[in-house]
Parts: structure tokens; sequence; C-alpha cells
């Protein structure tokens, strides 16, 4: 018994050694991310992005002669399960940095984490501009998505464009995203039209099962056109219960919407339930009928095989930008010191198959425009598609 | 506030309470008869909206089938109910309200599971059947035909559920088994088959909401906890296990969120959580329900 023992004792040692070995040639990313509950439907998709980015740079010989390792941990989109995530990465599994989180809630949680621990960490798709506002920026957080200002003066520059329109209606989502991006744009849009009325603001609950009560008290308002940031899920059901009450003929389908509904994901789970002729937005058209870059192309081909889907998602691109960002920052710094490596993002430049981004020094953030257009019905697709995709907004603070 | 404004609102307001009815009377009989609070409930009605998008898959890709498939899927919640009231429930009857909410929570988690290893995690819709996807104009407002045949299905289930529980044989058996258990059993009755019975008519009804709600809501993970909790106000406020109660509680809430989102924008879920208060102060039982 006592040799039997030994002899497992050894095994597991020798069994070790090529393990071990190999861990310290490693680079860990932890990766805390929604993997289940209402959000985990854009969580996996940011996370496949980001294991295609790794698995090519490590099939190119990885950073530094090291690999890249994806720790993906499911955040639930919980700050605090985010938070007890992120600090068990770093204290057990011993990442050298963190990517990932989903919501405004998650990022700027798990940003404190990463100040206390002095490790960098790259957000791809929290919008709040409280991540890295005066008071809360530091040394280690970055954003790959823009923020609440940026989509806010792009849904108004669209908004803008509606010559006719003199009153204005929003619908958003209760909580930190929905007020701060109905207050950029509200701000943006009284500089760029101040004669537009704001007429009627609702507030219906994230993850709202029934708008209907909203729908009838915002159509008494009268507006000309709307502007919304719902998204997801509680997009298709406001949708679904708005068409048939005649919303978006009242509007003459004025509604622009920040928040996402020009991606594949959105307009498949609509199908033809979508409110065509609508203006969207993506941070990835995908489907990109008309003058598509090369990058973008091949890029859209490796996802799909990568996931195996039919249509690939308009969320992955982030998750993708976020590691070759960070690989680009590793190779600049020439090690994996994250104080080392939070100053050669600083002012960093990075290619993405939908053009260059730079990170500002002083903000940390790229103000990434985003893909914005009317949605289109195309004979080719069973779904809506953004037409012509146009990179709004074309101005935004450069420091 | 015009006259076709306040009616809009009110038929929006009835919409929602229609719903939330046909969902909540199940929790309702479930707690009325067995006393058991069945927080799986939602679950149910969740897994009835995956299953009716299944069906419209198999039966035509294209949209059509709906109503074959709504039958289908309330069929097979009632069938899985029938499963778990026979093989998990049965140890639970008498014991502590704490070892009955652990379980049916636990049982929340593994059909939440189930259904993102079945259908994955992203958002599913299925369009209105063709014949009720049109709407009318009533007093200058338009209403979409699909809402309005949810306003009339929700009392006629209301009727059924009432009729049957005070006017035949087994609705007799069912409010004896509420009263006594024990003295029905000792007087020769199946008491077990009645548990079984009623579990499955709650599952069969959760499944059938959960079927209806799809053409007007979108299909995601998580909607089993969300729509739990507002059931579970409704059965509270009209008084746990009465039938006509939950009804009531269910247009009161309607009506108040509606109102509430016109009155007061932004406090609009507020103001049905201070009626929920109100109402347990002034009447700890419930509207309708019995002091314990």
């Amino acid at each position: 018994m006592r040799l039997g023992l030994g002899v497992a004792a050894a095994c597991a040692v020798v069994a070790c050694a090529p393990l071990c070995a190999h861990a310290a040639g490693t680079i860990k990313i932890g990766f805390p991310i929604p993997l289940s509950g209402p959000t985990a439907v854009y969580g996996q998709p940011v996370l496949q992005g980001a294991q295609m980015a790794v698995a090519e740079i490590n099939a190119k010989g990885g950073v530094l002669g090291k690999k890249l390792v994806l720790l993906p941990r499911d955040s639930k989109a919980n700050a605090d399960e985010a938070v007890r995530l992120s600090r068990e990465l770093i204290i057990k599994d011993n990442v050298d940095f963190l990517v990932g989180t989903l919501t405004s809630a998650e990022a700027p949680a798990v940003s404190t984490v990463a100040k206390e621990n002095k490790i960098v960490f790259i957000a791809p798709t929290s919008k709040s501009t409280i991540l890295t506002d005066a008071q809360h920026i530091h040394p280690y957080i970055f954003r790959i998505s823009s923020n609440t200002d940026v989509e806010g003066l792009a849904g108004a520059t669209e908004m803008a464009r509606f010559k006719s329109v003199k009153t204005v209606a929003t619908i958003a989502p209760d909580y930190a995203y929905g007020r701060d991006s109905i207050n950029a744009f509200i701000k943006a849009l009284a500089k760029l039209r101040p004669d537009i009325k704001i007429v009627d603001e609702e507030w219906p609950k994230l993850g709202e099962a029934d708008f209907t009560s909203f729908i009838t008290a915002q159509m008494s308002k009268k507006p000309d056109a709307v502007y919304c940031s719902l998204f997801a899920g509680d997009f298709v059901t406001f949708t679904k219960e708005a068409k048939p009450r005649g919303y978006f003929t009242a509007i003459k389908n004025r509604m622009v919407d920040g928040a996402e509904v020009g991606t594949t994901d959105e307009a498949k789970a609509l199908g033809n339930d979508y409110p065509y002729g609508i203006i969207g937005d993506a941070y990835d058209p995908v489907v990109w009928v008309g003058n598509e870059p090369a990058a973008h192309k091949k890029f859209i081909t490796d996802l799909k095989a990568f996931t195996h889907a039919k249509y690939a998602s308009g969320w992955s691109i982030v998750g993708y930008q976020s590691i070759y960002a960070l690989a680009d920052g590793i190779k600049k710094a020439g090690n994996t010191n994250s104080d080392k490596v939070s100053k050669a993002l600083e002012g960093l430049t990075f290619d993405t198959p939908v053009g260059k981004r730079t990170f500002s020094v002083k903000s940390h953030e790229t103000f990434a425009p985003e893909y914005w257009g009317v949605m289109a019905k195309e004979a080719a697709y069973p779904f809506a598609i953004i037409q012509n995709p146009e990179l709004l907004p074309t101005s935004f603070p450069t420091n | 506030m015009s006259g076709s404004l306040v009616f809009s609102q009110f038929m929006g307001g009835l919409t929602t309470a229609m719903f939330l009815f046909l969902i909540a009377s199940g929790l309702s009989l479930v707690f009325g008869v067995m006393r058991v609070i069945n927080f799986a409930h939602g679950s149910f009605y969740m897994l009835g909206a995956y299953l009716a998008w299944q069906a419209v898959q198999w039966v035509q890709p294209s949209g059509g089938g709906f109503w074959l498939a709504a039958i289908f899927a309330a069929v097979a919640v009632g069938l899985l109910g029938a499963v778990v009231e026979r093989f998990l429930f049965r140890y639970l009857y008498g014991r502590d309200e704490l070892y009955q909410l652990l379980f049916t929570y636990a049982l929340v988690l593994i059909l939440g599971d189930a259904a993102k290893f079945l259908w994955g995690v992203g958002q599913l819709s299925v369009s209105a059947p063709p014949l009720l996807s049109g709407s009318v104009q009533i007093l200058g407002t338009t209403q979409p035909l699909y809402s309005l045949f949810i306003v009339v299905i929700g009392p006629a289930i209301a009727f059924f559920g009432w009729y049957a529980l005070n006017h035949t044989g087994v609705g007799r058996m069912v409010r004896a088994a509420q009263m006594d258990r024990e003295m029905l059993d000792a007087l020769g009755a199946n008491v077990g088959t009645i548990y079984t019975g009623m579990f499955v008519f709650s599952a069969f009804l959760a499944g059938l909401s959960g079927a209806l709600v799809t053409p007007i809501e979108s299909i995601v993970p998580g909607m089993d906890v969300l729509i739990i909790v507002q059931a579970f106000i409704v059965v509270v406020i009209g008084g746990m296990g009465s039938f006509w109660g939950t009804f009531w509680g269910s247009v009161i809430y309607g009506e108040v969120l509606s109102f509430g989102i016109l009155i007061f924008p932004g406090f609009s879920l507020f103001s049905v959580f201070v009626l929920m208060a109100v109402i347990l102060i002034v009447r700890p039982w419930g509207l309708f329900g019995k002091p314990l």
C-alpha cells in the first residue's frame, strides 16, 4: 500500500514535470465574463473572439516566445462575482493580466481589483464613462469599446440628419448604461439641433418583460422620432410589442438605437419581425454588403470556421481586439511586467480587422467609433443588415 | 389625459395582468392544495417557451404551426410535471418550508442550465400566428389582435378553473384535500393521484403561458427567474392559494404598473411594491386569502 502511494506520488511528479515546465513559458490571462444568465448571449461571443485571437497568436509562436493561455470564468454579469473571480485568478492562478467583463456593473468593480494588485486589465465592452473618467482612471485599466459619450454623439449625429424632426422621445433601460447614454445623447443633440425638443423619456427596467404600457404612454406624446438604448432580449420584446401597436408607423421608422441592435445577433433573433428602416449600430456589421475591407472579410471567414456558426456574431470583434492590443503591448514592453506593459499601452496604436485603434494617454480608451446605418432587408439574408455601414462619430476627444 | 390614452393604458395593463394570471394561477393552485411554494414554476414557464420555439422549427421553419407548437409545449411541460411530482416532489409534502425552498430552487438552477445546454444562450423569437398578427382600431387606439386574444383567454381559464373546483366531483376532492388531507385519505380517496393531477395541471398552465408569451416576448435564459418574482407578488397580493385572489391580484398589479408608468415615469415599479407593502400591512393574508 505504502509502495503504491509512493509510486503514485512519483508518477504525479513525473506527470507534472512537462506541465510545470510548460507553465513557465506561458502568459496567463484571466477572463471573467458572463457565461450564464441573460447577458451570456454576448459574453459568449466576446470570449470566442478572444479565444480565436489567442489561437492565432499561439499558432505564430506566441508573444516573446511564450504561449498565451486564456482562463475564462463565469462572472454571471454580477459585480461581486466578477471581483471574487478576479481576485482568485490573481492569487490562485497567478494570471499575468485580466481581460473581460461585459457590463458596466462588473468592469468598474474589477478595475479596482486591477489597481490594488497592479495588474493590467482590458475591458472590451463596458461603455459607462465612469470606468476611465478623471476620478477612476489608474495606470492599469484600458478600454476597447467606445464610451457612452461617444455613442450619444454618434446617435445625435444620426438624429440631427432628420431635418423635419422637431420633437424626440427617448426610451432606455433604467440603470447606469441607459441613463449615461441618454444624457450624452441629449447633450450632444442640444448642440447639433437646438430646435429639437425632448418630449418624453421612458425608463423600463433592464430585462423588462412587458413594454406595452411604456409604448402607449410614449405614443400619447406623439414624438416625431425616438432615440432608444434598448438592446438584446429587451429590444426583441420591445419590438414585438411595439410593432402591432403601430409604434414604428407613427414615428415613420425614425428611430435611432445606439445599443448594438445592428448586430447579426439581434437581427437574427427578430427575423422578419425586425423594424426595417430604423437606424442601428454595431461594433462589427459582420454581414457587410458593399466595400468590405479585406481584413474584415478574412476575420469573419475565420470566425465562422472557429465558432462553427453560419453567421458570425457582431460582438466577437471586441474580444479579439482586446487580446491583440494586449499582445502588442507586451511585445512593445519586452516583458510581462504590468507596469511596463501599462506604459507601453499608453498611446499604442494597434491594428484590427476594422481599422487602427489608439489608446489615449490620458484616459486609456480608444474612443472607438461604431458602424451605423439604416437596417434594411437584403435578399440574400433572412434578417436585417446595416445598409452602407458608416463609421460614427467622425470626431471625438483625442487627448 | 384623454379618454383614448386611459383606454390604451388600461388595455396594456390588462394584457400584462392576464399573462401574469395564467402563470400565477398554477403557482397558487399548487400552494393552495399541496402547501408547497414551487419556485420552479417559472422554469416550467421558460421550458414552455423554449419547447414552443423548438416545435415551430420542426413543424415549419418559416414560422407557421404556432397553435400546434403551443399545445405540444403545454402537454410536454405537463408530462415533465408528472415526472417531477412522482419522483421528487412526493418527498417534500409536510416538510419544513426551508427544504421546499431549497429543493425547488435547486430545480430552478438545474432546469435553467438544461435549457442553456439544449438551446444555447442566444435570444430566440417566435412570430405571432398569421390569424392574430394584425391589429384593430378601438376608441381611437390601435390594439393588437394577439393582446385581445390574451385578454379573452385569461378570464376563460379563470372561469374554467373556478367551475372545475366548485361544481365537479374532482373539484370537490381537490377542495377536500386542501382542507384535510388525512381525513380524505382515511375516507379511501387516493390523495396521491389528486396531488399528481393538480401538479400536472399547474405545470400544463405554466407551459401553456410560456408558449403563448413567445409571440410578444423574446425567449432568453433568465426569463424563469424574472417571471417567478412577479407571479409571486401577484399570489401574495391576492392571497396564497386563492384562485380568484390570484385573478384580482394580477389585474391590480397590471393596472397599477400600467398607470404608474404614465403618472410616475421612472417610479412605476416602486408603485407596485408600495401597493404590495400596503396590502400586506392591512391584510397580511392577502386580499382574498384567509388568516392563517
